[in-house]
């Protein structure tokens, strides 16, 4: 079982990470050139008091680090961002107008049940092509299987969701945008579900061939790499079927490369499969960051950078842990 | 094995995914609450018209909101003491009617009677006067604040007539009320007297007197307005409209084409050919109030605004007027029109959009400098300006102060401008053939922004406007008063044109004031402190077999292409 003391710096080191984005996210969007008054005023006709005023709602008229005009030294914009943080407030988003803890947590239910789909549609399929490639190696399931895998894998997303978008609304009649029929409020809670559904399919096909590539190749090498090992020819010698051999050999030591990859992938989840959002008009994370990107919307950034960062430093850990089970080589001291 | 193996993943997963939902809880329930089933009657199934846009509206609250996206939906949603037709000219609205007195400093408006907020209240004088007068005193107040400078004084002497005193005469009055949206003095009077209670207001249910009036919405996502049949000016046909996000420019396209959506009021000027020619799907095209210009940096050494920030490091040679003509005899309007617009655009004059109707000095289109590089060449070497180190780049000639220098500038670009790449290509391509080297440094927009004005840091910058309905703000960016503010972009200072714009303010006569507009253009075109080489032309498209009346702009008429606005929204209506 897992040892205290690997459990203990592994969360250590997580912590430190964090502490660490923490400060860097908040100089990140300091260092970038322009006033960001200027990026909230969008229009230069404003006038000098409405100006100030944006200033002041935002804070941006407090010193940066310390503020040294007398008073309390800790009136400054970055002991500011820092309490408000711990009291759980990210501040306010210059284009939606609203507290940018609350937007994060109206789109993050949606980038997670569309990822999330996606992600366990490609590891499921990924996974299991990827070890019957490996398994019917040199045969011609194995070359379609590394055909189709390397062209789904070098696919732009984007790209692919258009095209898929057009296919779908042209041939099939399912829905371009958004999360569901705007109005169908009456409708009973089945004819909701079947909606979402409609429109949850392409993104989420989407998502699902750009990512399963990328685990088939690697789970079919990484199983093809097992199965030339020594110990897997002592188990052939000892008369065991190939079934026997995959399963209870081969399987446990060909998901190490596939855990780190999916950790990673899953890690970036919350970031919402940006491009694929930005496709479908998903209400996601995704295409808020590309939104606040496009209208410089600082505060939901830092905020958005922060979620994408807790969230890979977190899924990393957990992929640690996860490794630390399957190889116990990795938690010696 | 297997079992096991996933025993050990699955916790993973779900562990992850509880993480990223509890941050925060997943967005059930709309901000707004649904339509009741009272009110769209079970019987007849609601007429709902589909708008499909690419941005939301940043903010329900007029003073706290920017984008275009909020403007369309507050049009809908209030009313103003006036309205706009497409063709540029003001009608009464909530206003019956109103007398001026000789002065011109006294307005008395009569107020229709009967008109009901949404909330069922009734709406007075009262309420006309509350709001004026809140928008003149929230100084923070987004863009209304600007409209109501020169109110001295507001008063609702009985329920139905309000008194506006102002503290000088206003020509163009009817255009600064327009944006004055009349709100219920009951839901505002808790902000008063706090600017920024009522700056963060929220506004959720927008209460107003419009022809429409919100029933749920959704930022990014979608809103949904519910038609006020009892409009007095405005009683939609439809019974419902909803706006619903695109993010994504092709989507949209495509969600016409499925019949997803009735409107769509943008895309890219690539498809608007192709979707021209599609079954029950009509593209139009018309004037649109935006404009490229491409900015000389003019400013004089003595009118530097240090103070401000201002560095003043243009190049001296663009200070000479001839030029900047010269320059501008090396410009083929119509050819930038073709390449960056694909012809949806009409050649510019100055910075008074031809879709400001009457406003527009269009005698000026004959006056224009002609596509001659021989002439501008000519001009260059009359001046003094050659080549005498036989680089291809002329000099400055020697009695100036830049002397012996290259004509050698820079054009910066915001790289939000998709198409400002491309047209500083071909300008490049154009004044290389007279001797006059441009650099074409695309930057982050609010790099561009620092380096404008006051700074002044620039040779060129390529850039563009959105003017109002009424020509004097747009006109008042060339004037002096402008340097130190960041407003001027330019730096061009002319009495002449100061003393004019001052004079058309106040003018109350429409005819004099027009001229005095058109005047002021000539200047700028002779001057040249810009070369505008475009007027755009919006673009939009609806499907034709689901709703028919839509008032579409004749060609070549001018008049403006606009079809969200209310004046469009209520007359639709389904076909047969």
């Amino acid at each position: 079982m897992l040892r205290r003391d690997y459990l203990f710096k592994k969360t250590a080191w997580s912590l430190l990470t964090i502490a660490f984005v923490l400060v860097l996210n908040f100089f990140l969007f300091r260092i970038l050139p322009g006033d960001p008054t200027t990026a909230i005023a969008k229009d230069p006709r404003l006038s000098a008091e409405a100006r100030q005023g944006l200033a002041r709602r935002f804070g941006l008229d407090r010193p940066l680090f310390l503020n040294l005009s007398g008073g309390n030294p800790l009136d400054s914009q970055f002991f500011i961002y820092f309490t408000r943080l711990f009291q759980g407030d990210l501040g306010t988003s210059f284009n939606f107008n609203r507290p940018v803890a609350e937007l994060l947590g109206e789109r993050l239910g949606n980038t997670v049940i569309l990822i999330l789909g996606g992600q366990v549609l490609a590891i499921v399929l990924g996974i299991t092509l990827g070890l019957l490639a490996a398994w019917k190696n040199k045969t011609s399931f194995d070359t379609a299987a590394i055909t189709f895998s390397l062209a789904a894998w070098s696919l732009p997303t984007f790209w692919l969701g258009i095209i898929l978008l057009i296919i779908g609304s042209t041939y099939l009649g399912l829905p371009t945008a958004g999360r569901g029929t705007v109005g169908l409020m009456s409708a009973s809670g089945w004819a909701r579900a079947v909606d979402l559904g409609k429109h949850i399919l392409l993104p989420t096909l989407t998502y699902t061939i750009v990512l399963l590539g990328e685990y088939m190749l690697i789970m079919r090498s990484s199983v093809l790499e097992i199965l030339s090992e020594d110990y897997i020819l002592t188990a052939k010698a000892k008369g065991l079927s190939h079934l026997q051999i995959l399963r209870d050999h081969a399987l446990q030591n060909a998901m190490l490369p596939i855990v780190t990859l999916i950790a990673l992938n899953l890690g970036f989840t919350v970031s919402g499969a940006i491009q694929v959002e930005t496709v479908f008009s998903w209400p996601g994370l995704g295409s808020m960051i590309f939104e606040a990107v496009r209208r410089q919307d600082y505060p939901v950034l830092q905020g958005a950078f922060l979620l994408v960062a807790v969230s890979v430093i977190v899924a990393n850990l957990i992929a640690d842990l996860v490794y630390g089970t399957l190889d116990p080589r990795v938690k010696a001291p | 094995m297997k079992g096991r193996l996933w025993a050990r993943i699955i916790p993973a997963l779900v562990v992850l995914t509880l993480l990223a939902t509890a941050c925060g809880a997943p967005a059930a329930s709309p901000t707004t609450a649904p339509v009741t089933s009272e009110e769209v009657p079970a019987a007849a199934a609601p007429v709902v018209l589909r708008i499909g846009m690419s941005g939301s509206p940043d903010s329900r609250n007029p003073g706290n909101a920017w984008l275009t996206e909020a403007f369309d939906l507050m049009e809908l949603v209030y009313d103003s003491l006036v309205y706009l037709d497409f063709a540029g000219n003001y009608h009464p609205e909530l206003a019956e009617s109103w007398t001026v007195s000789d002065d011109g400093l006294t307005w008395t408006f009569t107020i229709r009677d009967g008109v009901l907020f949404s909330d069922g209240t009734p709406l007075t004088a009262e309420d006309v006067a509350f709001t004026l007068l809140a928008y003149r005193d929230w100084g923070e107040f987004g863009y209304q604040s600007g409209y109501t400078l020169h109110f001295a004084d507001v008063q609702a002497t009985d329920p139905r007539t309000v008194v506006l005193t102002l503290d000088m005469p206003i020509g163009n009055l009817e255009s600064q009320l327009l944006f004055c949206y009349i709100l219920p003095q009951h839901i505002w009077e808790p902000y008063a007297d706090d600017v920024s209670a009522a700056v963060a207001f929220e506004n959720a249910d927008m209460i107003g007197s419009g022809p429409f009036r919100l029933v749920e919405f959704r930022q990014g996502e979608y809103y949904r307005l519910a038609a006020n049949k009892q409009h007095y000016l405005f009683p939609p046909v439809v019974d419902e409209v909803i706006f619903q996000t695109y993010s994504n420019q092709d989507a949209l396209v495509q969600a016409l084409r499925a019949g997803e959506v009735d409107l769509i009021t943008e895309m890219p000027n690539t498809v608007f050919g192709a979707l021209q020619g599609e079954a029950n799907i009509t593209a139009v095209h018309g004037a649109a109030r935006s404009l490229r210009d491409y900015i000389f940096n003019v400013i004089a050494p003595e009118d530097c605004p240090v103070e401000e920030g201002g560095i003043c490091s243009g190049h001296p040679a663009l200070r000479d007027p001839v030029v900047r003509q010269a320059m501008a005899h090396a410009v083929d309007k119509q050819q930038i029109i073709d390449v960056a617009l694909l012809g949806l655009g009409t050649p510019g004059i100055g910075l008074v959009p031809q879709a400001l109707g009457d406003w527009f000095a269009s005698e000026l289109l004959a006056e224009d400098y002609d596509f001659d590089i021989a002439e501008a060449n000519w001009m260059l070497d009359e001046a003094g300006y050659l080549d005498s180190n036989g680089d291809g780049i002329r000099e400055c000639p020697a009695d100036m102060d830049c002397g012996g220098r290259s004509l050698d500038i820079v054009m910066q670009i915001p790289s939000d401008i998709g198409s400002g790449a491309r047209e500083a290509e071909l300008l490049s391509a154009w004044w290389a053939q007279i001797g006059i080297k441009m650099t074409p440094q695309v930057l982050e927009s609010d790099t561009v922004t620092a380096n404008c004005c006051p700074a002044f840091d620039f040779d060129m910058l390529l850039w563009g406007w959105g003017p109002d309905p009424d020509p004097s703000f747009i006109l008042s960016v060339l004037t002096s008063a402008e340097i130190p503010t960041g407003m001027s972009e330019t730096g061009y200072n002319n009495p002449e044109y100061d003393r004019l714009f001052a004079e058309q303010t106040a003018e109350l006569d429409h005819a004099r004031r027009v001229e005095m507009v058109h005047e002021m253009q000539r200047m700028m075109l002779e001057d040249l402190p810009y070369i505008i080489p475009y007027y755009d032309e919006g673009v939009q498209a609806f499907r034709s077999d689901r709703f028919t009346g839509w008032p579409v702009p004749a060609e070549g008429s001018g008049d403006i292409l606009y079809l969200q606005d209310p004046l469009s929204l209520t007359v639709v209506s389904p076909v047969q």
